[in-house]
């Protein structure tokens, strides 16, 4: 176990840096100079350019500035963006925490619903509510997310005119309090149920198949022809044995959290990250871009780790397999 | 599943030509058992009934396809407008003109989306097939050459499966620019990983096989053993999986598109919707025409790509 975790670890740590290594050569060999862009649209003189381009060490070899790059990420430092000159760092942490507010919220409804759904539609295989569930998911695999949002905006904000359009907060009123916590829950409806619909086919799938395999296995059979009640079999022990995938699944799902729901962001104008990326590739800024495929590279090594333990953790029989 | 009843049929017709005409005892035992023309073809009839139902993932998804390509080889004949034509009809909702109506610059929405379609198709297949090219290659040699090879190419699989891809392409559009051929490379070359890891998989399990011993005897090279032997042998799953990767590609292209960052010279549902966007209140169906196009794509080629699975392992039939 202790050496399959340490190759995993490697795995990662070149992941990291290959993503370090395309994504530096990209945004380096990519059109458009970030200096001009820098000194404003308002005829920047050829001096302005020029101090620019040293000040940020523009104007060095591609392969000095890596490194100088490498040198500053060791020692924690993201760079400063370009476009207000705050650490990268710190303006991620400021979009994460509304990312993560609206889709840890929406992965939590659609973890408890895709769950239940599977499980109750793995006790009657194909009868017409595991077929109806089956259509559905379907369906829902072919939306586009921003399509979705869309059309969700158009009925319940447009049509029926119950909910608010996008945004994150009503500007016009100045809530305080309670009322505050209100309003931005009456924003976030819309955005979290598109994007809890989305993950809801992924949780549905992977439960109903773990629990119709569980239900096959052989110590089911033993429990029922032992006269345990089927309700407590399926409580007490297929339950139980069937959840490990779904588990699994939310770790991998949290990984990439920020990128899967950066259209639907943008969608409803939720100041997260992904409505901050679209802003920082229209402005260049390059430090904050990289900035955040670095973070979003490295938790998603990081989560690939943390997968693999808990398995071993939860599943002890996985462990023995990756020993032998 | 056709293939071995086709052989029964085929028998059946050589088995009749062989015995009229012999000895009249033959011809009897035949006469008795019915005319075996008919009994094959009815047999035949019977097999592709039965293959239909066991297969109707598939068999939809192919049905599915075939509205799509004849949509897309016929939108110069059917679609009533030029797609990029303006006209003094901005948001004019579905009606005699314009049956799904106008966007915000007078263009007949059904248009773009007969002309869209052709789009869709082009960037899904070209993008899936290159995925499929490089996903092969790669994982065929991991998994046949084994050893350090392996390693070397199965870790760098791994490490490129971590890569979170939509963004990695959203920054590569949005910084070298949106034309649709380098949407297409750029999907396809970060959506392989699916492809190799099947691919290598499949190397793994059929480089124990007798076959591929044998030719290891007789002396044949790697790369014959890879070309001839190896990916011949594998390759169904990994289309399988690039019929889910058209899905991908698809979404991918319009998801683009929806922000902004497609090919501004062409016509794609993506863009559609992007338009729409604005009109959302005042006319819902630019987005709501637009974006069922896509659904209808995407799920066609779900269905396929589920199908093929279903038909490659039947056991799947009774999880899925």
């Amino acid at each position: 176990m202790r050496r399959y975790l340490g190759k995993r670890t490697i795995t990662a740590i070149i992941s990291v840096l290959l993503v370090l290594v395309i994504n530096f050569t990209i945004i380096r060999l990519a059109p458009g100079d970030p200096a001009r862009l820098l000194v404003g649209t308002e005829a920047p003189s050829a001096e302005q350019v020029e101090l620019i381009t040293k000040k940020y060490g523009l104007d060095k070899p591609v392969y000095v500035q890596f490194l100088k790059y490498l040198g500053n990420l060791v020692r924690g430092d993201l760079g400063s963006s370009y476009y207000t000159n705050e650490p990268v760092a710190k303006l991620i942490g400021e979009k994460l925490g509304y990312t993560a507010l609206l889709t840890l919220t929406a992965l939590l409804i659609a973890v408890l619903l895709g769950t239940w759904a599977g499980i109750s539609c793995a006790r009657h295989i194909g009868g017409g509510l595991d077929n109806f569930v089956g259509s559905i998911t379907y369906v829902i695999d072919g939306f586009p997310s921003f399509w979705l949002g869309l059309m969700l905006m158009l009925v319940f904000a447009s049509v029926l005119g119950i909910l608010p359009y996008s945004g994150i907060m009503n500007i016009r009123e100045n809530y305080t309090g309670f009322r505050r916590v209100l309003d931005i829950a009456e924003h976030m409806v819309l955005p979290v149920a598109t994007l809890a619909i989305l993950h809801f086919p992924y949780y549905f799938r992977i439960s109903r198949a773990a629990m119709i395999q569980t239900l096959g296995e052989e110590y089911m059979t033993t429990l029922w022809v032992a006269g345990m009640p089927k309700r407590r079999i399926f409580r007490k022990y297929a339950f139980r044995n069937a959840i490990l995938p779904t588990v699994t699944a939310v770790s991998i799902h949290m990984a990439y959290i920020v990128t899967g729901s950066a259209l639907v962001e943008i969608v409803f104008g939720w100041p997260g990250m992904g409505s901050y990326v679209m802003q920082s590739i229209s402005r260049r800024d390059y430090p904050v871009l990289m900035g955040i495929y670095l973070m979003l590279s490295v938790s998603v090594a990081v989560m690939m780790i943390v997968i693999d333990v808990l398995y071993a953790v939860l599943d002890p029989r996985i462990s023995h397999a990756t020993r032998n | 599943m056709t293939r071995s009843n086709d052989k029964i049929a085929k028998l059946n017709e050589n088995r009749h030509l062989k015995l009229s005409g012999k000895s009249p005892e033959k011809r009897e035992r035949f006469l008795r058992h019915g005319r075996p023309h008919a009994h094959a073809h009815g047999a035949r009839r019977k097999a592709v009934k039965l293959f239909i139902r066991r297969n109707s993932r598939l068999c939809t998804g192919l049905g599915m396809l075939m509205v799509l390509l004849f949509i897309a080889a016929t939108a110069g004949v059917f679609s009533p407008y030029d797609p990029q034509a303006l006209s003094h009809d901005m948001v004019a909702p579905p009606g005699a003109a314009h049956p799904l109506g106008t966007d915000g610059l007078g263009r007949d929405v059904l248009s773009i989306i007969l002309h869209g379609s052709r789009i869709s198709l082009l960037v899904g297949f070209t993008a899936a097939v290159i995925s499929a090219i490089v996903g092969t290659l790669l994982g065929v040699t991991a998994g046949y050459w084994g050893g350090r090879v392996d390693a070397l190419v199965g870790e760098f699989i791994n490490a490129f499966m971590m890569m979170p891809t939509f963004f990695l392409i959203l920054i590569v559009i949005a910084l070298f620019g949106s034309g649709i051929g380098k949407v297409m490379i750029v999907i396809g070359l970060t959506g392989w990983t699916g492809n190799a890891k099947v691919m290598r998989a499949q190397a793994m399990s059929l480089r124990n096989r007798t076959f591929v011993k044998a030719a290891q005897a007789i002396g044949e090279s790697r790369g014959r053993i890879m070309f001839a032997h190896i990916i011949p042998n594998g390759i169904m799953p990994v289309i399988a999986n690039t019929a889910m990767g058209v899905c991908t590609a698809i979404m991918t292209e319009s998801s683009l598109s929806f922000l902004g960052l497609g090919d501004p010279n062409v016509v794609s549902w993506g863009q559609l919707i992007y338009n729409g966007k604005a009109y959302i209140t005042n006319g819902w169906w630019i987005c709501v025409y637009g974006g069922l196009a896509i659904v209808f794509t995407v799920i066609t080629f779900y269905l396929i790509g589920d199908g093929i699975n279903i038909l490659l392992n039947p056991k799947l039939r009774n999880v899925m």
